[in-house]
This record gives structure tokens, C-alpha cells and sequence, in this order.
């Protein structure tokens, strides 16, 4: 057990489109309006990073994920430049490749286009279908549109994620749940509204209430339970067997690699454990900074499974960890794991670590207490 | 060769350790390396605080213009009012004192207290107007306040700075003048009084003394009077103030022994020494046992601590006889120890000093003053737990203590303060006039001082206003328990006991304190005040606010975590109740001020 096992092969993609229409009021990602020339210099680097990273690593992919940003935004000749650029080096998804949607730009053309170059998945930013709701959180979509986009894609053979932003001031929430869900989507992701700093609403000093919070969070877990969907991850709902694998990858802290500005890969690094990296922000990373590597140590890496694999409904196997890790788990963080049993926030079921719902409403404090450990 | 033995003495913050200052500067008994101020702090609290706390000794020698050399035992003591028991020990080992009066602030509660100490006790007093540097100081007044109030004349106060030296030089030589050399005889069988001591863990207890009768040397063999057991004398010494090693002490001398005591219960402060093979028949009065007014609860936050807790209180005590303490057991902090104090800084002080010197973590309950209850079946007893406290219908009469109270002011404060006095269920004496500021005397439920009184005393009259109390004994009084739930169980150490009329508002206090200091908790948790079964007051401990974050991606992994990481757990006194954390303040809940 003192010989980290990791892996050698890496089977998962994230493509980051940085550009948006509009910058919404929440969102502290990194993203840019377009401006001209800038998508072109952007598609000619990612062909050039896509080419280091399938010189450097071993890949064969089995899920692709288009993210951003809206990656949808890109014109119909941009999308197929990017896919091409991608094929043409690290090669295409075998069981799942996710296109992130934003609903006011879906056509059935695009639809039918976008299925052509591969994609069969689609996360659609649909947030609500509350028309004062996507008012308040700035979309420049109204319900009528999300819900026609959702129907477009389904009609399209795609598998369709449907995003939601609960614990919204005013949200019908039991309106914009039966909603999403009559419209055939196999998958949500809910998501309570969170005001982080350097976004439009904190400047403003919008609030979240902490019932809001409440109801965003157990309420849509209850409703969505009611109407067939399984919460496997603490914001993510699926039907039966509709799962998202790429997403999965993250949560249990499997390597995949990051290509775009301000993506972060999950990269293993021959005779040791893995390396994180994060792409710089787009001026930077069109000069070719590819950013500074963190590698992990056995503890960097076991809090990271934890941190991200606590997310997830099924838990963390512990045995699998500790082979992974190449560190007795239970020995270095048994006083921790106790503690948290005790308060009644974790639970150990043979190897398999698990949050309760107390534990899951306050993970980040369960994290912490690993961290201080 | 000579010595005078005196104290400094003065109301709080007077200047006393400043002015010492300056006279161990005079005297050359600073080092340049210690040079520092008030040198005669030397617990690192007192320096924190900026207060002194214990009285310290050090001991010098002084040469007159006129040649002739003195031996000079200085004893700083503290001015606080809790700690005046510290300055009456003091003066057991001195003939006279030096009495300061800020130049500034005139005469003061304390200034009249510890003046009256040292008349009891027939001290030679030499008064010195201090502070005269200020731009603010009114030597002539303050040197008048003296002869109006105390009766000391007003042309014998040397004017004097601890700040600028002035009038040091004048002070050494009134000490010399005026104090009397200490009596006895040095080739009489040995008496010495015990006025302090402290335990150190290799020698055993070091006692403070002053020779009364006879001479001590290193290998006589001494009997203490009150057990009969006796000691072989390791080592004699006087105080630089640290322990100097020297070669005898004789009558008349301030000093220290160690002689390999290790039970810490062999040595009390206030006993008498005696030489083994010439007994002394007749001990020296010592003083009267202080008297603790305050009490509360100290547990170990872990329970193994226990034992070192109790061995802590034991050394402690040795090094300030003021406090009492004994075993106690709660249902919610489990085994701990009932305390006595003089007051609460004292009871601050002390908890401060035993997880600072011992290196404990405690939690301590709320203080409460001594009842008088008179049961139905005749017997009389007192509690200052409120967990003894028998149901209503079991009590023929409860008696509560009561202060004189004696506060000195500026006439302008003088409405507002009378206004509080009249919130505080006290009834006046009497109203002297001193100058231009005015002696308030009442008659005070001593509880109702325990707590925030002196803050808001002091915020009314902007600082202004001095007190002074002492005990006066119990009036009848309508007093009821509060109990205070948490999660629906009574927690028997967060109950108080506490004049009806006061029970609402107080009741409403501490819940709401004990709300806003808790953790939130995985669940609401709900604290309630009640009489007898009855709710008076209500407040709820949220359950944690959501912490977790909701989007979790490849992205952002790093980031986010790099965040968590930052946020380190700090470590906080805790107790935990049933389920609940229960943190230090909520115990003191019931301190908190009105305001805030
Ligand atoms: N201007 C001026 N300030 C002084 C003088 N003497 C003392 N002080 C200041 O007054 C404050 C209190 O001085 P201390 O010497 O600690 O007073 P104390 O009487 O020993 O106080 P306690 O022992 O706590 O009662 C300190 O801030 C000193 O710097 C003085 O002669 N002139
Ligand atoms: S569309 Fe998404 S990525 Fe773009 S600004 Fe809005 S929230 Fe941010
Ligand atoms: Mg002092």
C-alpha cells in the first residue's frame, strides 16, 4: 500500500469556450463577450494545445465535455473548426460527449449540426421557466425559448441536462421543477443561487435567503425524488442510468485533461501521483503559458477525492481510495472520520464513506475538518 | 544598621508601581537590562492589564545626605478594590505607608479605604500628592481633600511625579523621618509572620515573612505555630524582588524562607514561625481570613484534567489566600470545583492565572453571590448554588446580602447616578460634600453590583466616579431561581438565582445572550429561561446555514479547495451538552451589559 497505483491512461476531455452574449450577474466564471479576431486566435491555439497534450499523454477518450462559457455560441463553422481540431489529436468521446447550450441559440439546423459533429448530449442552461425569475438572474432567454430549445434538442436524439438556479427571491420553484421535467429531460442540475464575490450581484448586494437556500436545496431534492429522479451528487439529478459519466470523472477524482484558457486538467504524471494544472485566463494562454503545475501528494490527493467524492451520493470507497493513493485512509484520517460519524455528518458502511443529509448540507465544513487534520 | 519597612498604597491606578519605579531608579536598584515600567509587575497579567495584582516586595538600600545607610522594604500593592486583601497582608509587615492620591483626580473610594487600613492597623502614614506633572493636577486640592476627608494635614503631602522623579528625594527622607524602625529584638526566640508565599516546585513553598522577634538562618530549625509541624530552614533571603539568597533575618527584617515544605497545606499566610527549640507561647494576631463574596464553578473542559486542576487551585492558593474552593459536581459540566472570590476580577484573575500558569482549559459558571435561606422547618443555611436552591415552598425567608456602597463623583454625574442607584434596588445613607465633588453612601443589594454595575457607573459619570463597598449583611429579599433549558433539559450549572423583579429581564438576557453565542447547531436548538416550570423567555440557536458549495466542476477544483483550506477550524473553549457545544461566553451569558 505504500506505492501510489494511479493511472496511466487518461479517458476524459473539458474543452473551454471562455466566451459569452452577455456577462450574467452571478456567474464568476471566466468568461469574455466576443470580440473580433479573438474566437480565431483562440480556435488556432487549442489546435496547438490539443496537439501538446496528445503528445504528452496517453488518452483514449471516453467522454468529451464542451463547457464554458457558451460553447453553442460559437458560429456553426467555429464548433466544427473545434471539432476537427480535436479529433484530429486526442480523438472523440466513446460513450458521452457533452455540448453546453445556452437556449436562445438553438435552431433545429444547429441542433441537427451539432448532432453531426459528434455531440449526443446537451446541458441546457435553461435556470427557470419563470419569466420574472430569468428577468432577475439577467438571461437573455424567456420560458417560451428554454422550453422550445429543451424540445428541439430531444427531437434531435439528444440526451438532454436540464440546469436549474434554485433559491431565487420569488421563484416558483415547484412550477419551474414540473416544468423542466414534463419537457422529457433525463437529467437536472440544480444549482441554489450563490452570491460570489466580484460578481454584478454583490456588488449590488443582492442576498440569498437563508429559507430560499432551504427550499432550494431539500425542496428540489423532495420534488425531484417524487418525479423518478435519483440525486446522485449533491446538486445532480438523473434518471436511471442517465448519469453524467464525464461529470462522474471529476467526482471521483479520475484524471482527465483540461484544454482552453483557465480549464484545469487532472493529469498523471509517470512514477508518481497526479498534477493539477490550470490554464491561465486568455490573453496569457494565447501566448502559450500553459500555467504552473501543483502536483499531489498522497494527502493532496486523498482530500481532493474527498473533496469532490463526498459530493456524490455513493460515497467514497475507502479501500479504493487508499490503493489509489497509495495511503492507509482509515489509519491517517481515522480520529477525523470518527468525529464526523459521531456528529452525525459522515457514515462508514463496510469501505464506503457517505454524508448524511446533515453532513451534505454542510460539507464544506466536513472538508475542512480533513484539511485541519 | 536601620531599615523602614512601608508600603505604597493608593486607589487604582494612582501611580504606585510608577512611583516605585522611580524610587528603585533613585536607589540604583534598576538594572539597565530590566529597565522597564512599573518593574514591580512582574505577573505577566499585571503587565497585560496594566494592573497589579499582587503585592510585591523588594528591598533596598538608601543613603542619606547625611551618610547614614538604610535598609528600605518597599511593598507595592495593588489598588482594585477586589484585591484589598493583598494590601492588608502588606501592611502586617510594615510600620508605615506611603498614601498616594492622584494630583488629578483627588482623593478617591480606595484612597479613603486603604488610608483607613493603614490607620487600623497604626501605621505612620506620609502622604504624597502624585501625578503632578499632569497638565490637569491640583496638588493644593488634592493635599486638601486629604485633611478634609482623612484628616491628615494638608501641609505634610510631599509633592511628587512617578513620572518625572520630582519629589522622590523628599519622599525618601520623610520615610526615613517620619516611620518609626521597625521594633524587636534580634537575640529573642525567633517570630516571624507569615504575609504571602507561592510554591516552587524545587524548594518547595517559599514564604513571605517579616521577623518580628529574633533572628532565622539557613539550617534552624523552625516549628509553624497553627500545626506544630516543624522544618529544617534551607535558605534565607531577601527580594531584589526576585529571591536573593542572604545570610539571616533578623528582627525588624522583610524576607523569605524555604525550608523543603512540599505539603502545600503546612504553610498558611497569616501563621506564625517559631524557633523548634524556643516555642513562642504567644502567636502574632495574623489577620483575619478574607472573606470570598463571589462564587462560581470551575471545570476542566476535559475531564482527565481534573486532578491537575485541583492540584493547580492548591498551589495558586498558597500564592493568593484570598480564594476558597471545594469540590463540586454538576449533571452537565461533570466534576469540577465550587470557588469563593473577592470580587469578579478577581474571579477573572484567577481563572486567567491557572490556565495561563497551569496551562488548563476551564469553562467557568456564572458568579453568584452567598443567600441566606430560612427553611420551613427552621433550619438556617447559606448557598451560592444556585443548584441547591430549594423549591419555593420549603423556604420560610430568603435573606440576600447587602453592601454599603460608597461612591465619590463630581456633582454634575450626580442625578444620573442616583438614577441608577434607584435601578439597582439601593437606598441612600447619606450625601457628604467633598469640594467640589460629593461622597454617595447606599445601601445596596450586592448583586445587582456584581455584574455591570461598575461599567455603568463609570460610562455615566465618563469616568468620573469611584466606588468602594464592603459587606454589611442580609436584608429579606424576593429572590427566585431562573432555569435556564437547553434543548428542553435544565442545565443545572447555567441556573441563577436572581431578585423576582429582576427574573424577567434577566431570564430574557441570557437567552438571547446564550443564542447569539452558541454555534449553530446541526438542528435548531432551543434555549428557554423558566421559573418554577414556568417560560419567561425563549430564544433559538439556528441550525448551520448552508455550506457546501453548489457547483463543483473540473474547472474549479483547485480553486475552491485552496478556499477551504484557508479557513482553518479555530479551537475554541467548548462544553458540550448533550449534543449541543456550548461555548465559554454562554456560561457567562448573564455578564453580558445591557447595551451589547
Ligand atoms: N503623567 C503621569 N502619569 C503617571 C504617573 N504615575 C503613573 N502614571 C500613569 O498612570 C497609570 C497607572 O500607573 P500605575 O503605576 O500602574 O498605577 P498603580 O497605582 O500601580 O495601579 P494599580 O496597581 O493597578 O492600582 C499608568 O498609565 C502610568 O503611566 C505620573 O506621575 N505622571
Ligand atoms: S452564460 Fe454561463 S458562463 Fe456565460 S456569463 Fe452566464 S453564467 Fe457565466
Ligand atoms: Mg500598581
Amino acid at each position: 500500500m505504500t506505492h501510489p497505483d494511479p493511472e496511466r491512461t487518461v479517458r476524459h476531455l473539458y474543452v473551454h469556450v471562455p466566451f459569452c452574449p452577455s456577462i450574467c450577474p452571478y456567474c464568476d466564471f471566466h468568461v469574455l463577450t466576443r470580440r473580433a479576431g479573438q474566437v480565431e486566435a483562440y480556435l488556432r491555439r487549442l489546435r496547438e494545445e490539443a496537439h501538446e497534450l496528445a503528445g504528452r499523454y496517453d488518452v483514449d477518450l471516453d467522454t468529451v465535455y464542451l463547457g464554458g462559457g457558451t460553447p453553442s455560441f460559437l458560429r456553426d463553422d467555429e464548433i466544427a473548426d473545434l471539432v476537427d481540431a480535436v479529433r484530429g489529436t486526442l480523438g472523440w468521446g466513446r460513450a458521452e460527449n457533452t455540448l453546453e447550450v445556452n437556449p436562445g441559440t438553438v435552431s433545429p439546423e444547429r441542433a441537427a449540426h451539432w448532432r453531426g459533429l459528434g455531440f449526443d448530449r446537451a446541458s441546457v442552461g435553461v435556470q427557470s421557466l419563470d419569466d420574472d425569475t430569468l428577468r432577475f438572474l439577467g438571461r437573455r432567454h424567456d420560458a417560451r425559448g428554454a422550453a422550445a430549445a429543451v424540445t428541439t434538442l430531444l427531437e434531435r436524439d439528444f440526451r438532454v441536462s436540464g440546469d436549474l438556479i434554485t433559491a431565487v427571491p420569488g421563484q416558483p420553484l415547484e412550477r419551474d421543477i414540473d416544468g423542466l421535467v414534463s419537457l422529457g429531460v433525463e437529467h437536472v442540475s440544480a444549482y441554489t443561487l450563490t452570491i460570489e464575490p466580484g460578481t454584478e450581484f454583490a456588488r449590488r448586494g443582492v442576498t440569498v435567503a437563508e429559507e430560499d437556500e432551504q427550499r432550494g436545496f431539500d425542496v428540489t431534492a423532495r420534488l425531484l425524488a417524487e418525479r423518478g429522479f435519483e440525486r446522485y451528487e449533491v446538486s445532480n439529478y438523473a434518471r436511471p442510468g442517465a448519469r453524467s459519466r464525464h461529470n462522474l470523472a471529476y467526482w471521483t477524482n479520475r484524471a482527465y485533461l483540461g484544454l482552453g484558457p483557465g480549464a484545469s486538467g487532472h493529469y498523471p504524471v509517470p512514477g508518481a501521483l497526479t498534477e493539477r494544472r490550470t490554464n491561465p485566463h486568455l490573453h496569457e494562454w494565447l501566448t502559450g503559458d500553459a500555467g504552473e503545475a501543483e502536483p499531489s501528494a498522497p494527502e493532496d490527493y486523498v482530500t481532493d477525492a474527498l473533496f469532490m467524492g463526498l459530493r456524490l451520493t455513493d460515497g467514497v470507497d475507502l479501500a479504493d481510495l487508499s490503493r489509489r493513493a497509495g495511503l492507509d485512509v482509515r489509519a491517517r484520517y481515522g480520529e477525523v472520520i470518527e468525529a464526523e460519524r459521531r456528529a452525525g455528518r459522515l457514515t462508514l458502511d463496510g469501505d464506503r464513506l457517505r454524508t448524511t443529509d446533515a453532513g451534505r448540507w454542510v460539507l464544506n465544513d466536513v472538508v475542512r475538518s480533513f484539511l485541519n487534520a | 544598621m536601620h531599615t523602614r519597612n512601608f508600603s505604597i498604597i493608593a486607589h487604582v491606578d494612582h501611580g504606585k508601581s510608577t512611583l516605585a519605579d522611580r524610587i528603585l531608579e533613585r536607589l540604583g536598584a534598576m538594572g539597565e537590562r530590566d529597565k522597564r515600567d512599573q518593574t514591580l509587575d512582574t505577573l505577566e497579567l499585571e503587565r497585560e492589564r496594566g494592573i497589579t495584582i499582587k503585592s510585591t516586595p523588594v528591598r533596598l538600600t538608601y543613603t542619606r545626605p547625611n551618610g547614614e545607610t538604610y535598609t528600605l522594604n518597599l511593598i507595592d500593592t495593588p489598588g482594585h478594590v477586589d484585591f484589598n486583601y493583598e494590601v492588608s497582608r502588606s501592611l502586617a509587615a510594615c510600620e508605615g505607608v506611603l498614601l498616594l492620591v492622584d494630583a488629578s483626580q483627588g482623593v478617591e473610594a480606595q484612597t479613603i479605604v486603604n488610608a483607613y487600613l493603614a490607620i487600623d492597623n497604626n501605621l505612620e502614614i506620609v502622604p504624597v500628592v502624585n501625578k503632578i506633572d499632569l497638565p490637569a493636577a491640583d496638588p493644593e486640592g488634592a493635599a486638601r481633600e486629604l485633611e478634609e476627608v482623612i484628616g491628615i494635614p494638608a501641609d505634610q503631602a510631599i509633592f511628587a511625579s512617578g513620572k518625572t522623579g520630582v519629589g522622590v528625594d523628599d519622599i525618601l527622607e520623610a520615610i526615613v523621618e517620619r516611620i518609626p524602625e521597625p521594633p524587636g529584638d534580634p537575640d529573642a526566640p525567633l517570630k516571624a509572620l507569615i504575609f504571602d508565599s507561592f510554591y516552587d516546585a524545587y524548594q518547595g513553598v517559599i514564604l513571605f515573612v517579616r521577623v518580628l522577634e529574633g533572628t532565622v538562618r539557613a539550617k534552624d530549625a523552625i516549628t509553624l505555630f497553627s500545626n506544630g509541624k516543624s522544618f529544617d530552614v534551607d535558605k534565607v533571603g531577601t527580594f531584589s524582588p526576585g529571591l536573593v539568597v542572604g545570610q539571616e533575618l533578623r528582627a525588624g527584617a522583610v524576607g523569605w524562607i524555604a525550608a523543603s515544605i512540599k505539603d502545600i497545606h503546612d504553610a498558611q499566610v497569616g501563621d506564625t514561625i517559631t524557633a523548634k527549640d524556643q516555642p513562642t507561647t504567644e502567636p502574632f494576631p495574623g489577620f483575619k481570613p478574607a472573606q470570598p463574596v463571589v462564587f462560581s464553578g470551575l471545570y476542566p473542559t476535559s475531564t482527565e484534567d481534573y486532578r491537575r486542576l485541583r492540584e493547580a487551585l492548591e498551589k495558586l492558593k498558597l500564592n493568593d489566600a484570598a480564594f476558597v474552593f471545594e469540590p463540586e459536581t454538576s449533571e452537565a459540566l461533570g466534576f469540577g470545583f465550587r470557588c469563593g472570590f473577592l470580587g469578579l476580577l478577581h474571579a477573572e484573575i484567577i481563572q486567567e492565572r491557572l490556565e495561563r500558569e497551569y496551562d488548563l482549559d476551564l469553562i467557568a459558571t456564572a458568579p453568584a453571590v452567598v443567600y441566606r435561606l430560612t427553611l420551613t422547618n427552621g433550619t438556617v443555611f447559606e448557598t451560592q448554588n444556585p443548584a441547591e436552591f430549594p423549591t419555593r415552598d420549603r423556604i420560610e425567608l430568603m435573606e440576600e446580602p447587602y453592601i454599603k456602597l460608597s461612591v465619590m463623583l463630581p456633582e454634575e454625574y450626580v442625578g444620573p447616578v442616583m438614577q441608577l442607584l434607584v435601578e439597582r434596588r439601593g437606598s441612600m445613607i447619606t450625601m457628604n460634600y467633598v469640594g467640589k465633588r460629593v461622597e454617595l453612601l447606599y445601601e445596596v443589594p450586592f448583586a445587582e453590583i456584581l455584574y455591570d454595575f461598575h461599567d455603568r457607573l463609570k460610562s455615566i459619570s465618563r469616568g468620573y466616579a469611584s466606588m468602594d463597598y464592603e459587606q454589611i449583611g442580609y436584608r429579606e429579599g424576593d429572590l427566585v431561581k431562573v432555569d435556564i433549558l437547553v434543548q428542553a433539559e435544565v442545565v443545572d450549572a447555567l441556573a441563577v438565582i436572581v431578585h423576582r423583579d429582576k427574573a424577567y429581564s434577566l431570564g430574557r438576557k441570557i437567552v438571547d445572550k446564550m443564542a447569539e453565542v452558541i454555534p449553530r447547531q446541526m438542528f435548531p436548538v432551543p434555549i428557554q429561561a423558566t421559573i418554577g416550570g414556568k417560560i419567561i423567555a425563549r430564544a433559538t440557536v439556528k441550525a448551520y446555514r448552508k455550506d457546501v458549495l453548489a457547483k463543483c466542476y473540473g474547472g474549479d477544483i483547485s480553486r475552491k479547495k485552496k478556499l477551504l483550506d484557508k479557513q482553518k477550524k479555530g479551537k475554541a473553549r467548548m462544553k458540550n451538552i448533550g449534543t449541543v457545544e456550548v461555548p465559554q461566553e454562554a456560561f457567562l451569558a448573564v455578564l453580558s451589559t445591557e447595551e451589547g
